[in-house]
């Protein structure tokens, strides 16, 4: 027998009483006792007679182990009794541990799986009994008849929730397919039997209502079956959340009776005050109303049941006050049913129940989103009606996108509905309700905010794109609407400024101003600015954005009631109040709505001119700079072409060779180098407003209008010269700067005028440099303040200078930046005590190869490995008889390896995204060195570089992940690309890099594992190439065949690492096929028991049928990794037993 | 050859003494505006030269301007320190030099160092830490190597060997 109740007491005890070593070995009795052989007889007696739950949870699972283990040794008439034996004990013991009976039950539900494909076993009965049970109308019998359906249910899903038995995929593909043509059908119509007969009862107790719960839970779980179609094969990805409901045809009469969507509302409205299970009939419904797929025969069928579905819908919301807890319900029903069917069969739907269901859904979104603005003043950790809301205008997005399929204007009134109170939300008293709760009383609390919390323009991305849309849909009303609430928040702004001025002229005590006008004055702005930029523009990634259709209409439609010359005037005196110049009524709107913000942005520079910053909002400034950037990129310099017609308004102001273009450029170039000296505190601003600048200068067509801007030169000088304010400015921003005066560079001018601006920015940076470190005593005088500064500077110069690469301007950026390369390695030397600085250096090579390498050809491409390598020469010189012990010594390696490992990788990418045409775009400059004369490949600088990286890498330092990953993608890239270098490194080198390989394949994550593994098939391939025997590569490959073959076959793994594995072994035995038949020899021999011996043998057999003798070759690795998957299916977890 | 006139030096031992820096015109610390200060870079928390580790930035409401939290390493005694301000206030940064010497010999724990212009010194202990092992060690075993004297803020200490590499 098996001391299983010696391990008892320690395993259960609590902490205190027993040693961690005591418990470790308890649980240890427990694992081997699971793993023992055919276990049944005892389990069975120690059910029949143990009281200690743990124990009778342990005999449960050792019989479901064993069952699915033995399966083919058992007598089929054995796996029957069993199955009912177990059955019976649940019953006969209604008093069980709740997590004993589920173990039970689970054990029931993995035999009858396994039996569902085994002829020879009837378990089907199963559903007799069953039924026979929750007919007995006892609420703890029908309880246990619950929990035995989930059981079966959670098994034959196959999905995470399923117990692992060591089946293929293809075995648990074809159950799931077999059971949810009957078995889950069978569990349905019992479910809805249940179901009705609550829902008739007038009184539920406790006890009954708690079974009713079961029945609901069980029933959502039915209708979120992940059906899986005929030819599909099954996937064991990670549970997939929103399963919608795609039935197969034979579902059709079950799911298509209207009695069934009658019974799920009758349900909701009897229970709908139990927050609980309101939730899952709601979750219910919302799984009907995704309904697609072959349950429907045809189109009328479709909208008949969708007719159904709405009808019942409205008459159940309409009836109610909704719950908090039916919020999030009810907008998933909406939800689903607006992406699920299609337009044709929305619009099919009888106008009248379409209409009403569009009004429904216009108050109920107004509805949410109110609930959802006093779930944020009262800072609710739940926000249901903020999630609902969310899901709301989703769907308004959705049906708003394929307007054209719907009446024409159908959306424009509730359009106008949902704007309105979203901007009535988001503006403070009186116009608007913000911060205002329940009783009318407004809150206004400072939270302290970090760094890390999103920008509303993020946060709200999806609220903000679904509401400019519809802003979009209904222009009339809400460009006009925008533009009047800005002019006018402006106006006060101004004002509550100008008081405030005042105020303080005779008190000077900034404690002393009242913010909170203020600070409402700037949320309202915010929020307008938001919204007005999400309407007016898209900010697609890598594209031209196009000014939306509807807002382009909509300028064209008014565009003979304008004045053009007054939109002008309006347009070009941001300092005046709009309202004030004659004729202010006859502007273009989209233009008037620019200008509001235009006025925004000049009070808040005339406020900085006055000394007033402290006043301002950094926020405010944020969205203005924000605002112009998506603006500009869609509306300046507007390209005619693009469109199919244009409105006259907009080409005349914001067109090519336009007054007004060229006008607006002036002004934000102002813009941008105003804020750049006041707001050089404030770093996120600061980085939006180097953004726009970007933006100004990232396109040639409006970087030939910044160009022509004297601003433009004296930005490009003030910033050459490192004269303040610029200075003040963080790192980054700087380094932007740098990017955009580059940019900037290669616009349109006359080469005098080029000459004169490369003169201008690039060639003090250099003329400096070049003047510090050719002193005779630079080496004396490089750790003064100044000069330390000057150094850093360039460096962040060059990374900006790097960062302005781009296809036309690489030839000339690339010999720019490589003469100082090459005096950074000089600089590596003088500044090698000095961490910091080295870093920087670093960084400037890793930012070059990075932006560059891919452009570059041969010759250039070399010349950067060249540089690259002195680099990572001189750094390992001076860091290997180096020793540090402050601080911050293990940090700042850490950087640099991390750099270098960066650096690398960098190098490598070449490999895989060239650009480059045989130096197509030096071709002017290069003589062509011929390929032969090759001295230098990518190869050699990264093996150089990993022999640095190498014995510096502790196993310390790979507890940094991000330092782990980068060091695991290199290598495995290095095995990958190069695996004919890998023989010829110095042997410490080959044997630490071996050492990683087999470190990150057995103790690692799963995903370096994986990476080791695809690491292991070039090598071996290489090997084979080779031809040589006890080469060292040839003996740790060797060695790796051992690792993976236990790895497969004795071992637990996750299945996604079958493949990787399986590839690695197959060429691995292909290499060293005497070696694998000997680890096969091996692990039969230790097998006693003669049947398992000719089972595996006869497995071992099956696995290298189709390839004997294996050779690389990929049709027989194929058919090798087929029959690898089926070895390990059938026998492994027959090996796993001790 | 060196322009520097010769340091005025002062041991960790006497921290209460009046100090001058070094070099005739260059002060200990600098200002610099806050928000301008870099990871990586020095700052001067709580009277002590930092090396910073942590720099993040938060701000009071919405519409509040930014304040920078900094967290600092002292670069002598390894003792962390953090400290707050608003982002458009200067912070004082510290000079920092480091300066290679060759040990010559120690003596009675104060070593003898030679500047790469021929000058020594010899007013500097050797630490109390794994650096000072090191020194003795090396020294013992007769190696030819150099130190990495790391000053701020009249503060000195060694913090680095590098042996020589043509020996």
């Amino acid at each position: 027998g098996v001391p299983l109740h010696h391990g008892m007491p320690e395993v259960c005890a609590p902490p205190s009483m027993v040693s961690a070593e005591q418990r470790q070995h308890a649980e240890h009795v427990f694992l081997s006792f699971r793993k023992s052989k055919s276990p049944f007889a005892i389990c069975k007696h120690i059910l029949e007679t143990s009281k200690v739950d743990y124990v009778l949870f342990q005999a449960a699972t050792a019989i479901m182990e064993a069952v699915v283990r033995e399966w083919i040794l058992l007598e089929k008439t054995s796996i029957e009794s069993l199955r009912t034996f177990l059955l019976t004990y649940v019953l006969q013991r209604p008093n069980l541990q709740k997590y004993v009976r589920e173990q039970i039950l689970l054990a029931v539900a993995v035999i009858v799986k396994r039996a569902s494909l085994d002829k020879s076993i009837n378990c089907k009965s199963i559903f007799h009994e069953v039924g026979q049970l929750i007919s007995s109308g006892n609420p703890t019998v029908q309880t246990l008849a619950c929990s035995i359906l989930t059981a079966l249910l959670s098994e034959f899903s196959s999905s995470s929730k399923t117990s692992s038995i060591g089946l293929s995929m293809e075995f648990h593909g074809s159950c799931k397919r077999l059971f949810q043509e009957e078995g889950l059908r069978q569990i349905f119509m019992l479910t809805m039997e249940v179901l009705q007969e609550f829902s008739r009862r007038e009184n539920l107790n406790a006890q009954m209502s708690s079974v009713f719960q079961r029945y609901l839970a069980l029933a959502n779980q039915v209708l979120s079956w992940n059906f899986l179609p005929p030819n599909y094969i099954l996937s064991l990805s990670r549970a997939t959340q929103n399963v919608t409901l795609k039935p197969t045809e034979s579902w059709r009469e079950a799911l298509l009776d209207t009695r069934v969507m009658d019974l799920f509302f009758t349900v909701h409205r009897k229970i709908r005050e139990d927050s609980d299970m309101a939730q899952d009939s709601l979750q219910c419904l919302a799984q009907l109303a995704s309904m697609h797929g072959p349950v429907f025969p045809d189109e009328s069928a479709q909208v008949s049941y969708l007719a159904h579905l709405v009808e019942g819908l409205l008459s159940m919301i309409n009836g109610i006050e909704i719950e908090d807890s039916e919020a999030v319900g009810i907008s998933n029903i909406i939800s689903n049913l607006i992406t699920m069917f299609p337009r044709s069969i929305l619009t099919a739907l009888p106008s009248d129940l379409f209409t009403s269901f569009i009004n429904c859904l216009t108050l109920l979104t107004c509805s949410f989103g109110r609930s959802a603005a006093l779930e944020e003043v009262l800072d609710k950790d739940d926000m249901v009606y903020m999630e609902a809301y969310d899901k709301l205008l989703e769907s308004w997005l959705t049906l708003v996108q394929d307007e054209e399929h719907f009446p024409r204007g159908c959306f424009v009134q509730p359009a106008i509905q949902v704007f309105n109170s979203y901007i009535q939300c988001h503006l403070a008293a009186p116009d608007g309700t913000r911060n205002l709760s329940v009783n009318g009383i407004s809150s206004h609390e400072e939270e302290e905010i970090n760094e890390l919390q999103e920008d509303d323009r993020e946060l709200f991305s999806d609220q903000l794109s679904s509401i400019g849309m519809l802003g979009r849909v209904a222009a009339d009303h809400c460009i006009p609407l925008l533009t009047s609430l800005l002019e006018d928040r402006v106006t006060r702004l101004h004002g509550q400024l100008q008081r405030t001025q005042q105020h303080l002229m005779a008190s000077s005590d900034l404690g002393s101003v009242d913010r909170k006008v203020l600070d409402d004055l700037y949320e309202d702005i915010h929020w307008l600015i938001l919204v007005s930029g999400y309407l007016l523009a898209d900010d697609p990634q890598g594209e031209t954005p196009l000014i939306p259709s509807e807002v382009m209409e909509f300028s064209i439609k008014h565009s003979t009631e304008v004045d053009i010359n007054t939109t002008l005037q309006i347009l070009g005196s941001p300092g005046e109040k709009a309202s004030s110049i004659p004729g202010c009524n006859r502007t273009d709107s989209v233009i008037r709505l620019l200008s509001a913000v235009l006025r925004t942005s000049e009070v808040e520079s005339r406020a900085t001119r006055a000394s007033l910053t402290e006043l301002l909002s950094p926020q405010m400034g944020k969205d203005i700079v924000w605002f112009l950037r998506r603006w500009a990129k869609t509306y300046l310099l507007v390209d005619e072409k693009l469109y199919e017609q244009i409105s006259m308004p907009l080409s005349t102001a914001f067109g090519a060779d336009t007054e007004g273009a060229q006008w607006i450029v002036g002004y934000l170039l102002e813009k941008v180098i105003n804020n750049l000296s006041v707001w050089s505190s404030e770093a996120e601003l600061a980085n939006d407003t180097v953004e726009l600048l970007v933006t100004l200068v990232e396109k040639r067509e409006r970087a030939n209008i910044v160009v022509q801007c004297e601003s433009w030169w004296n930005l490009a000088k003030q910033f050459a010269s490192r004269s303040p304010p610029l200075h003040l400015l963080s790192s980054s921003v700087q380094r932007s700067l740098m990017k955009a005066l580059v940019l900037g560079g290669f616009a349109h001018m006359d080469s005098d005028t080029k000459q004169q601006y490369w003169a201008e920015v690039l060639h003090p940076l250099q003329q400096r440099f070049l003047n510090l470190i050719n002193q005779e005593n630079f080496a004396q005088i490089s750790q003064e303040e100044a000069v330390k500064q000057e150094i850093v500077a360039t460096l962040e110069a060059l990374c900006g200078i790097a960062e302005a690469t781009q296809i036309d301007n690489v030839a000339s950026l690339f010999s720019f930046l490589m003469d100082f390369l090459s005096s950074c390695i000089g600089l590596m030397e003088v500044y090698s005590n000095t961490p910091e600085t080295i870093n920087l250096i670093i960084e400037v090579f890793v930012e070059v190869a990075h932006k560059q390498i891919c452009y570059l050809g041969e010759t250039k491409s070399m010349k950067l490995y060249e540089a690259c390598l002195t680099l990572l020469q001189v750094y390992s010189k001076n860091n290997q008889s180096r020793k540090r012990s402050d601080a911050t010594a293990e940090e700042d390696q850490y950087q640099d390896l991390l750099l270098i490992m960066e650096l690398l990788t960098n190098l490598l990418s070449k490999e895989f995204i060239d650009f480059s045409d045989t130096d197509e775009v030096f071709r002017n400059q290069d003589q062509g060195t011929p390929a032969s004369n090759r001295t230098v490949s990518a190869a050699d600088v990264v093996l150089y570089g990993v022999n640095i990286v190498l014995p510096l890498m502790s196993q310390d330092l790979l507890k940094f992940p991000s330092l782990c990953n980068q060091y695991y993608k290199l290598i495995t890239f290095i095995c990958e690309i190069f695996p004919e270098k890998i023989p010829q490194l110095p042997e410490d080198l080959f044997k630490s890099l071996m050492f990683s390989l087999e470190l990150g394949m057995t103790s690692m994550s799963s995903e370096i594992s994986q990476l080791c593994l695809e690491a292991l098939s070039p090598l071996a391939e290489q090997c084979a190439k080779n031809q040589e025997k006890d080469t060292p590569l040839f003996i740790a490959t060797r060695h790796f065949l051992k690792l993976v073959f236990d790895m497969l076959v004795l071992q637990k793994h996750n299945t996604e690492m079958t493949v990787a594995a399986g590839e690695a072994l197959y060429t691995l035995v292909c290499l060293h096929q005497a070696e694998y038949s000997e680890l096969v020899e091996t692990l039969l021999s230790s097998q006693r028991d003669a049947v398992i011996y000719q089972r595996l043998a006869d497995a071992f057999n099956k696995l290298t049928a189709s390839s004997t003798p294996p050779t690389m070759d990929r049709k027989q690795k194929v058919a090798f990794l087929k029959s690898l998957e089926e070895f390990v299916a059938n026998v492994g977890g027959l090996l796993c037993v001790k | 050859m060196c322009s520097a006139a010769p340091l005025t030096h002062r041991t960790m031992a006497d921290p209460d003494l009046d100090f001058q820096t070094g070099e005739s015109g260059a002060s200990a610390t600098y200002p610099m505006q806050c928000s301008a200060l870099r990871k990586n870079g020095y700052v001067v928390l709580k009277g002590r030269p930092c090396k910073i580790v942590e720099m993040s930035t938060s701000k009071t409401g919405k519409h509040g301007h930014a304040k920078v939290n900094l967290v600092g390493i002292d670069i002598f005694t390894n003792k962390k320190y953090e400290d707050m301000c608003p982002s458009t206030h200067n912070m004082d940064v510290p000079s920092i030099k480091r300066i290679d010497y060759q040990l010559v010999n120690i003596n009675e724990n104060y070593m003898s160092l030679m500047s790469d212009n021929g000058e020594i010194r010899e007013d500097l202990r050797v630490p109390e830490n794994e650096v000072g092992k090191e020194i003795e060690a090396k020294f013992e075993a007769g190696d030819d190597f150099m130190v990495t004297v790391i000053s701020a803020m009249g503060e000195e200490c060694a913090v680095a060997t590098k042996v020589l590499a043509n020996k």
